[in-house]
């Protein structure tokens, strides 16, 4: 609020004490009275018109900028209401009172919106617990009877199994935090797994794969496991016709470890290469294909990040794509060879 | 080797049971959890899947009074994913720790690890094969016939293998590309062809011929 605008605000007034004071003075000219006084009289109306507007313009400033200071203190803006300096006139007071009872309403929404996100998050996550019972049971059926229909069985429900666990990780994501334990991991170990979960999808697209990972990492395997089953997911999903073949391996740098999937699919546009990771980002290729989320990626750049990985993606079009993790190894753990649990 | 099954779901269990029995293992499975820890005790079993998630007595607890008066190798089942609870089942003492949905070749690696690790597994595994005369030897990694040796490779080894388990029994090709994907050979059924006309071709030259037989449209017997 600067002194101009504050002017500009109250023109109407001042433009009625300059008429009052025009009157007055063409009034006392009239009927006589000598100029000198008539002068004094303006003066001394005017000295005393800019102190009182003088005073009251600070007195608004001091209130506004004291305001403006517990803004930018408070942690949330809506709970301004509450903590509101004492007004200087009737008018600001009717305003607190209004800003109170609006921010009043707008918090219990908050309220409630969070309680209801909490409820749908724990939801999702007991029914994802539901749901594991009978998936696991079809597994196990597909494995005892293995004829040509549950072969496929087997490669759809694993399929469905990765969407239904996408979800509840998405619904987690926030979380990560309170949610991991970091320990000595063998990539090697964890690749074949992965690899081998996907076992009946894997065979029936007819891809090869290959894993050497002789490097160990400290991290969290449930994330990484995640986090690898969407990356070969992928690796099927924009795959060649003929002669797919996925390649997991570590190589060192600097001083930590990269695990890259190399496939030799259809790859990824450049102009779209940076993007993949983008929430709800599809690409040509998972637009022609009709069943993309554009979300399998993105959950994975926001896990990564989460636990301090560096995740990227590079491509050629036509030739394949490189997925690549970069897991830093600090002096602690460079040190330490051997930490079980911590 | 006599594995305990202990789980609620009847499906599941029905379905693990088979799984296990079809990998040659024995099997008991009760249906009822009352007593359990007396019972787990007195069959003596090399290892025990254990439910987290059971009426009454959780699966920790029931480990914790299993690890007073027993080292019985356990694997925790669970449908939980809590890093709580893996580190609850790691200090309660279990050997392993497995989620729900698992995969069933997952699960056996897994079995077939701990019960490597924990020595009470006495030798279930011959380490020389033979059938009709041809001897595979699977310390060395070669094949014998009437004296005379050739060597294989790793996947000749692991194909040939599986062919020795099932002796005089139809395997399809199919069969065969799963069984080595759990083996952690990740090959396609063009790369097997590859790998069963080089196993041929090393049997022909120790004077073996016509051992593995293929049935059109179905696969390979010996």
């Amino acid at each position: 609020m600067t002194v101009r605008e504050y002017v500009k605000d109250r023109c109407l007034f001042l433009l009625l004490h300059i008429c009052c004071m025009l009157l007055a003075g063409g009034f006392l000219y009239a009927t006589g009275y000598p100029g000198d006084y008539i002068f004094l009289l303006l003066l001394c109306w005017a000295i005393l018109l800019t102190v009182v507007f003088g005073a009251s313009y600070w007195k608004k400033k001091r209130y506004f900028s004291q305001m403006e200071k517990i803004l930018e203190q408070v942690d949330q803006r809506y709970l301004l209401g509450e903590v509101m300096p004492d007004p200087v006139c009737l008018e600001d007071l009717i305003y607190r009172d209004m800003i109170r009872a609006s921010n009043k309403s707008a918090i219990e929404k908050i309220r409630d919106i969070e309680e209801e996100r909490k409820e749908y998050r724990e939801f999702i996550e007991s029914w994802v617990h539901e749901i594991k019972a009978p998936i696991t049971g079809i597994s196990l059926i597909c494995e005892n009877y293995r004829g040509e229909h549950e072969r496929r069985i087997g490669g759809l429900n694993q399929k469905t199994w990765a969407l239904v666990e996408m979800a509840l990780y998405y619904a987690r994501s926030d979380e990560v935090y309170k949610d991991y334990i970091i320990k000595k991991t063998s990539l090697h170990n964890l690749a074949s797994e992965v690899l081998l979960k996907n076992k009946y999808l894997l065979i029936q697209s007819g891809m090869t794969a290959e894993v050497r990972c002789e490097d160990e990492v400290y991290t969290d395997e449930k994330w990484i496991a995640f986090i690898l089953n969407q990356i070969v997911l992928n690796s099927v999903k924009y795959k060649r016709e003929e002669g797919a073949h996925l390649c997991i391996y570590t190589e060192r740098y600097g001083h930590g470890v990269r695990l890259v999937a190399e496939d030799n699919g259809i790859g990824i546009k450049e102009e779209e290469a940076m993007r993949v990771f983008e929430k709800g980002f599809t690409g040509s290729n998972g637009r022609k294909n009709e069943r993309s989320t554009g979300m399998g990626l993105y959950l994975c750049k926001v896990l990564c990040g989460k636990l301090g990985i560096e995740i990227g993606a590079e491509s050629v079009e036509g030739e394949g794509t490189r997925i690549l993790l970069e897991f830093p190894v600090g002096d602690y753990y460079a040190r330490e060879s051997d930490v079980g649990l911590f | 080797m006599h594995i305990m099954i202990i789980e609620d779901d009847p499906v599941i269990r029905q379905e693990l049971r088979q799984l296990l029995e079809n990998s040659l293992y024995q099997v008991s499975a009760p249906g009822n959890f009352e007593g359990i820890v007396p019972f787990i005790l007195e069959r003596d079993p090399d290892l025990v899947l254990l439910d987290l998630n059971l009426p009454g007595e959780s699966g920790f607890e029931i480990c914790s009074r299993l690890r007073l008066s027993s080292e019985v190798p356990v694997i925790f089942v669970t449908g939980r994913t809590d890093f709580t609870d893996e580190l609850n089942g790691i200090l309660r003492g279990g050997d392993d720790y497995i989620t729900k949905p698992f995969h069933p070749p997952v699960l056996l690696a897994r079995i077939a690890a701990v019960l490597k690790r924990t020595k009470r597994n006495t030798g279930r595994e011959e380490a020389v094969l033979s059938h009709k005369g041809v001897e595979l030897d699977l310390a060395r990694g070669c094949v014998r016939y009437e004296c005379r040796e050739m060597d294989m490779s790793r996947n000749e080894l692991k194909i040939l293998h599986y062919l020795f388990m099932k002796k005089g029994e139809i395997v399809s090709r199919v069969e065969l590309v799963e069984a080595l994907w759990d083996q952690q050979v990740f090959i396609d059924d063009n790369a097997l062809s590859v790998n069963m006309t080089r196993i041929r071709g090393k049997l022909g030259r120790i004077g073996v011929q016509e051992f593995i037989e293929t049935k059109r449209g179905m696969g390979y017997r010996i």
